[in-house]
């Protein structure tokens, strides 16, 4: 293909469309599709009949429900919100700095850095078992008791429960869990953000260092003047991508497919998944807004 | 200026700092390794070790019976159960892949090219990733269901294309790479395809490699149940979950599928963090 007549404005849109198309048709079929249906959802009383489902628009009441009269959905999304607000910091900064230390040479450096990928693995086996799969399944056969099932032995990794088990003495454990439990969760949270630093870590080119090193820099100087900016547009990624995560994962999120599956209220749930939805978009949002002027762009 | 040299040089290069970094480094590691230990062993538990309350960390007696009793079951499922490995690995490689090709390909133009309408395409993609899984999943039902792709791989490997995390990875790269590289490569003649297969590619090696193992263990997870109903076509977790809930029966068993299972995702990331290492000096540029 050719386009001798076209600016390199014009070329490179086409180039642009082009390239993006294989992906947008996916994304446009089976994410913005589906996305659009559960607002309509969220709208409507959703009733199962023998035919399928049927639609009654009943504008924002569910909305209403949701916010005024529902039992728990403010405190929860209250409750989420703060513990996002606590833990996105640290697990950034946790990840930063032990992916700067990952990155070192060290023999078994692999090995180690498997480790810190280790809890994002054995999640897998829980998530697994609560995520779509079963989800369908419960609807079906109308939530046979035994679906919870899962891979139960994974839930016992807790470290929390293994000391509380492991006969400690009370008060000790209460104090202990307490702290450990948030460590515990801020380090199995940021078995991705490790790795996506660590990937920006190797793209950094080794001769900015040289350079810095033969200019008699110390390596404290080296990581502020050269590692930090250089990683920084990482440290947004890692900022929305904690974001997003920590809300998926969490209480609320919980609560909406509850909703769905548990009491089969589908119209409550889709507009409580909206809300949240807005919220986590407004956090985002000023969160891109602050840290993006910091950002660094090499050019 | 000296007193920052000698600050410097304590933090960089005397012993007992490395020493305190490692062993922090050491006990996070040993904080986070417990629970795999705790699998592993599980695994050579025999029964009457695996039921003492409460739980012992390490194994007393060591014994295979665990292994002997999984492939036991294995053997006497309705589906041969090599059938199910194959589900598995079929949907986690095509799924990986195409996922990876089609997000690189997408994110290329977003982080380069700049063509008009790109922000507003940004923006719906990171708006998109916010979105929890669970409340699409009715509607994602109705289109499979209508599209006719219930009951396939399609059902499982085509929406893997279309994540919108891999897409937002990759575009994160792609921007840092220098403009001037590409730019001298089209000024050299190379077309866009070249471009991207020869520089863009290459350049983001830690990018996509990183990719591959999120993707990898995310489908590798993936059990299929609201898509897929033939037994022929379901994936292995599915079956691993099924010996499971055979319950106390089964705990052996169950101790062992733990095991097995978590194989895989790791030595996929072994593999490649390991050629990460190697590509770091051919990713470094000269400018």
């Amino acid at each position: 293909m050719r386009f001798r007549k076209l600016s390199l404005e014009q070329k490179n849109r086409y180039y642009g469309i082009y390239f993006i198309l294989p992906w947008l048709i996916g994304f446009l079929f089976l994410f913005l599709v589906p996305l659009i249906a559960s607002f309509r959802y969220s709208l409507s009383n959703l009733q199962v009949t023998n035919e399928g489902f049927t639609l009654n628009h009943i504008g924002w009441s569910n909305y209403r429900e949701a916010l005024l009269s529902h039992e728990s959905y403010l405190r929860t999304l209250t409750g989420s919100l703060l513990n996002i607000g606590v833990n996105t910091p640290l697990i950034v900064i946790f990840s930063l700095f032990f992916a700067v230390l990952l990155n070192q040479k060290f023999r078994g450096r692999i090995l180690a850095r498997a480790i810190f990928f280790l809890p994002v693995i054995l999640a897998s086996g829980i998530i697994a078992s609560i995520e779509s799969g079963d989800l369908m399944q419960s609807v079906v056969s109308n939530a046979s008791e035994t679906t919870g099932g899962g891979l139960a032995i994974m839930d016992n990794l807790e470290l929390t429960v293994m000391l509380v088990e492991s006969g400690m003495s009370v008060t000790f454990v209460e104090y202990l869990t307490g702290a450990v439990s948030r460590i515990y969760e801020i380090i199995s949270q940021s078995g991705v953000q490790i790795l996506i630093f660590l990937a920006g870590l190797q793209s950094i080119s080794p001769s900015l260092y040289e350079a810095a090193k033969i200019e008699g820099s110390t390596g404290y100087e080296a990581f502020w003047k050269i590692t930090f900016p250089m990683i920084s547009p990482l440290i947004l990624t890692n900022l929305v991508y904690t974001i997003i995560d920590s809300f998926i994962r969490d209480e609320t999120s919980r609560m909406i497919v509850d909703t769905a599956f548990q009491s089969f209220d589908f119209g409550l749930s889709a507009a409580m998944a909206w809300m949240y939805f807005a919220v986590i978009a407004i956090v985002l949002w000023v969160t891109t807004a602050i840290v993006s002027r910091k950002v660094f762009y090499q050019d | 200026m000296k007193l920052t040299l000698r600050l410097g040089k304590r933090l960089n290069r005397s012993w007992q700092v490395d020493a305190m970094l490692m062993l922090l480094l050491g006990v996070f590691g040993a904080f986070m390794a417990i629970p795999l230990i705790y699998v592993i062993n599980n695994a050579f538990k025999p029964l009457d070790e695996l039921f003492i309350f409460p739980p012992k960390l390490f194994v007393r007696n060591p014994t295979f019976e665990n292994f002997g009793d999984l492939l036991q079951v294995m053997k006497g499922s309705w589906v041969p159960f090599s059938r199910y490995i194959f589900n598995t690995f079929f949907i986690t490689a095509a799924g990986t892949a195409g996922h990876i090709l089609l997000a690189s390909a997408a994110a290329y133009p977003l982080a380069k090219h700049k063509f008009r309408g790109h922000k507003v395409l940004f923006t719906i993609i990171v708006l998109s990733l916010m979105f929890s899984p669970h409340v699409t999943a009715i509607p994602n039902y109705m289109i499979m269901s209508s599209i006719g792709w219930i009951d396939s791989y399609k059902a499982l490997i085509i929406p893997a294309f279309a994540f919108p995390l891999g897409l937002y990875l990759m575009k994160q790269f792609m921007e840092q790479i220098p403009d001037a590289l590409l730019e001298a490569a089209k000024i050299d003649g190379a077309s866009e395809y070249r471009i991207f297969w020869q520089i863009v590619m290459p350049l983001v090696k830690p990018a996509w490699l990183t990719l591959l193992i999120l993707m990898m263990q995310m489908l590798w997870g993936a059990d299929g149940g609201s898509f897929i109903y033939s037994e022929q076509l379901k994936t292995m977790h599915f079956a691993m979950g099924q010996i499971i809930q055979g319950g106390i029966a089964r705990a052996g068993a169950g101790a062992a599928v733990a095991v097995v299972v978590m194989i895989v995702p790791i030595v996929t990331f072994l593999l490649s963090q390991s050629s990460v290492i190697q590509t770091m000096a051919s990713s470094g540029m000269k400018d």
